[in-house]
């Protein structure tokens, strides 16, 4: 551990924007992801001049540097894997403009989603990134991961919302990335590269996002389908059906029976339930998406199928979507859920297919995992539920996750849909883009030559996630 | 006090539990403690993670630790809000047992008795949790019971009893906030609500920072009024409840939780207040109808605005305080009584 020169930070920050009591460094330490390890100091800059300072610093005197939202992360990106400094970013919380003539406004980094899209709401138009964590995760996050949510299959990821913003570099100088345009054509689009990078190429201090009108009518349907293969056609014939849903949603039976023995829904025992969404200003253009996917669902023999406008029974209808997190980790006793294989996405082909694989590997390997997620993004999520003080069952947990993602680079998949890769995924994520790693490398230096950003993540990480940093669970040998 | 080694022997039960958590952070924003100091080391996730660092022997226990587990109102939002069904602040009182066995016995934002205490007893009979005794001829509180609701604060008569943390809880800071806002044009009226019956929307920032950073600037509060929010209403005493008069206020809107729903019996408390001073208000020359008390249920927040929206109403008819100078030197010299 490199002796850093708190006075220095505080006189940069202030004296109240510094912690480095071991205690807090403890739980800086840790995200959502399975990870753990300490930082050296914690800083939470008030303004941009604050993180010039900051980096100018950092980079002299080259400590790793760590920028963090509300630390939801579910791979690691914001475990501090070789120490430094982590940069709190929630203190940098402001909207700087909302300009419903221009549909743009203008954020810092610590901006809550939620506390944004309230903020739009009386404008009548929304942010559409919005992933299942909008109530704690910061813009700054989203921007980090390319966060997207339920309803990224109409209104895409946080990289399609994001018109431009300002980053400053290790060093300290301040750059303006993209425009406040809705297109652009001039030069590299450094902007876009800097979403998803997790922090490994400069600090946002300022976003550019544009807004879309909040639709007038919404309606959300479902389908059972007996056989997971069936609802994987259903997805597929919808999604090539010339409509775009605003939600396509798969909850499969493990999820099922998780939600029923928690939460009493009495959803049907069936393999798979399809969710579906369609919203719009026009209520005949929403009936006639609603329909399609309705036909599509019943082509495929999709049973019970209800659609609702309704508000309440839109949120009954969801209910068992919404509590499948609680429902995972109060599955059983002995059980912890863990973010691992956490996502990925396939073409919307192979999604049954996936769903198939994730049960098989999960049997081989004598853990618990579910398979549910955003298809119409061809996003698949899942969750591992093992004994977490148990040595074998993180070796399961292993085996599990290296033979998922051999299976999602054989169907042309992608390591990550919108959770990134931190330190959780590095494996998987070297061997889907083995031939541009080194052009990333060089990307990378070209914005941090002294490698202080995030060092150690992405294609930098250690291929054994089990052994990159101590886990977050009491382990017994 | 006698040094003792620091035993885990009422947290070991939760071990397992603490790995139920999937660290989502869904409970910062139903923190107060988090929402007043904005950061990550004070929500409710933070304690959990800080306690297994103390069960995997990570962490050293620490006064500061302590601290930060004692530093908690108990308001149980975050077991609602929790996607785990994680206990937490049934684990932070066993952590607090363990912590009260050592060295590192701390206040935080449970009630400490000062110097001034006279013995009468009114913090030990009101104490709703039973929290507060006489012991060697003192006043003590049992920091594992105490549920940090404030009601003993409010109580002493002469204001003895007080907590070493107030995230923003405390007379002087709310006076404050009261006296900036109500020099402002427009200003009429100061609402309290309890972190109860206006819930989630306790002021998020601290004083310092309010009007730089913290506060998002598409916050537009309505610039006729303004909430308050302090925890349980018992807390609301009756210099606080006086206070914005004095500052030519219009009107002091109270929001307590419904007789029955409150587990502090605040609300009871609240409304003793509140009765109690509509004759004093009234031989101050100050209309008694601008002290207003109502019940709103918890999470009710249209309910809330309507009867913002009706004292409003009713303020506007009432006008100004006439005769300013005068009226503020009469409640100046004014005694009451605490209850």
């Amino acid at each position: 551990m490199k002796t850093i020169n708190i006075p220095k930070l505080k006189e940069i920050v202030g004296e109240n924007n510094v912690k480095d009591n071991p205690a807090d460094l403890f739980i800086y330490g840790s995200d959502a992801s399975v990870h753990r390890a300490m930082p050296w100091v914690v800083v939470r800059p008030e303004n941009v001049e604050q993180v010039q300072g900051l980096m100018k610093f950092a980079d002299e005197e080259q400590i790793p540097v760590i920028t963090r939202g509300s630390g939801s992360g579910m791979c690691g990106q914001t475990v501090p894997s070789q120490g430094g400094i982590t940069l709190d970013m929630k203190g940098m919380n402001r909207i700087l403009e909302i300009n419903p003539p221009d549909v743009y406004c203008r954020v810092e980094p610590g901006v809550v989603d939620d506390d944004l899209n309230l903020a739009l709401k009386p404008y009548g138009v929304f942010y559409p990134p919005t992933p299942a964590s909008s109530r704690t995760a910061t813009i700054g996050g989203e921007i980090g991961n390319n966060a997207s949510g339920v309803r990224s299959v109409k209104y895409g990821a946080t990289r399609d919302s994001l018109l431009g913003m300002k980053v400053v570099l290790p060093g300290g100088k301040l750059i303006t990335l993209g425009t406040r345009t809705r297109v652009e054509a001039t030069g590299y689009q450094i902007h876009k590269l800097i979403v998803g990078s997790e922090g490994t190429l400069g600090v946002v201090v300022e976003a550019t996002l544009k807004f879309v009108p909040i639709p007038k009518f919404r309606c959300l349907g479902m389908a059972n389908f007996d056989r997971l293969e069936d609802a994987g056609h259903a997805i597929a014939d919808i999604m090539a059906g010339g409509i775009v849903p605003s939600m396509l949603e798969l909850v499969d039976n493990v999820a099922i029976k998780a939600v029923n023995k928690t939460m009493n829904l009495g959803l049907p025992d069936v393999e798979a339930v399809l969710l579906y969404e369609a919203d719009g200003m026009v209520k005949e253009a929403v009936d006639y998406e609603i329909d399609t996917m309705k036909n599509m669902c019943a082509k495929h023999n999709g049973t019970g199928l209800q659609s609702s406008y309704d508000a309440k029974e839109r949120a009954k209808i969801f209910m068992g979507r919404k509590k499948l997190f609680p429902a995972l980790s109060k599955f059983s006793e002995l059980h912890a859920s863990t973010s691992l294989a956490d996502d990925m996405a396939v073409p919307y082909s192979k999604m049954a297919e996936m769903a198939r694989k994730i049960h098989d590997v999960a049997k081989r390997n004598n853990i618990i995992m579910t398979a549910y997620g955003h298809c119409g993004s061809g996003c698949m999520h899942t969750k591992i539920l093992m004994e977490t003080s148990h040595q074998d069952q993180w070796e399961s947990a292993r085996k599990a996750v290296t033979e998922i993602y051999e299976y999602v680079r054989s169907v042309n998949g992608t390591t990550s849909a919108e959770h990134g890769i931190g330190l959780s995924k590095a494996a998987a994520f070297k061997a889907e883009k083995a031939d541009s790693l080194e052009l990333m490398r060089a990307i990378k230096k070209a914005f941090d030559p002294n490698n202080i950003l995030n060092p150690g993540k992405l294609m930098d990480a250690p291929d054994d996630w089990v052994t990159a940093t101590d886990l977050r669970y009491i382990v017994e040998s | 006090m006698q040094k003792r080694k620091f035993e885990l022997n009422h947290l070991l039960k939760w071990r397992n539990t603490l790995d139920k958590c999937i660290r989502c952070g869904y409970c910062y924003e139903h923190c107060p403690v988090f929402k007043h100091t904005r950061w990550e080391t004070d929500a409710p996730r933070a304690k959990l993670i800080m306690l297994y660092g103390l069960l995997s022997c990570q962490l050293e226990p620490s006064k500061y630790m302590a601290d930060k587990i004692f530093s908690c109102f108990n308001c149980q939002q975050c077991i609602s809000a929790c996607s785990s069904g994680v206990p937490l602040t049934e684990i932070f009182t066993d952590a607090r047992a363990d912590f009260v066995n050592t060295e590192f016995d701390t206040t935080g934002t449970t009630s400490v008795t000062g110097s001034g205490c006279g013995n009468c007893l009114t913090c030990v009979r009101a104490c709703p949790h039973d929290a507060r005794y006489f012991k060697d001829g003192h006043i003590v509180t049992d920091s594992i019971m105490c549920q940090s609701c404030g009601i003993c604060t409010s109580l002493c008569p002469n204001q003895s009893v007080s907590s070493t943390h107030t995230y923003g809880t405390d007379r002087v800071y709310l006076n404050r906030l009261i006296t900036d806002f109500l020099q402002k044009q427009e200003a009429k009226v100061i609402v309290f609500g309890c972190n109860w019956s206006y819930y989630p929307d306790l002021q998020s920032s601290s004083y310092e920072t309010e009007s730089s950073s913290y506060i998002p600037i598409y916050e537009k509060p309505d610039p006729e009024y303004k909430i308050l929010i302090t925890m349980c209403g018992g807390r609301l005493t009756m210099p606080l409840l006086l206070d914005p008069f004095l500052e030519n206020g219009w009107g002091v809107l109270v929001a307590c939780c419904p007789e029955g729903e409150c587990e502090n019996d605040g609300n009871l408390t609240s409304a003793k207040r509140v009765k109690k001073l509509k004759p004093i208000l009234t031989s101050l020359d100050i209309d008694p109808d601008r002290l207003e008390l109502v019940n709103i249920a918890h999470g009710d927040k249209a309910g809330f605005q309507k009867a913002i929206d009706n004292f409003m109403d009713k303020i506007k008819t009432l006008g100004p305080l006439v005769d300013e100078r005068s009226m503020n030197q009469q409640i100046r010299n004014t005694k009451y009584s605490t209850d």
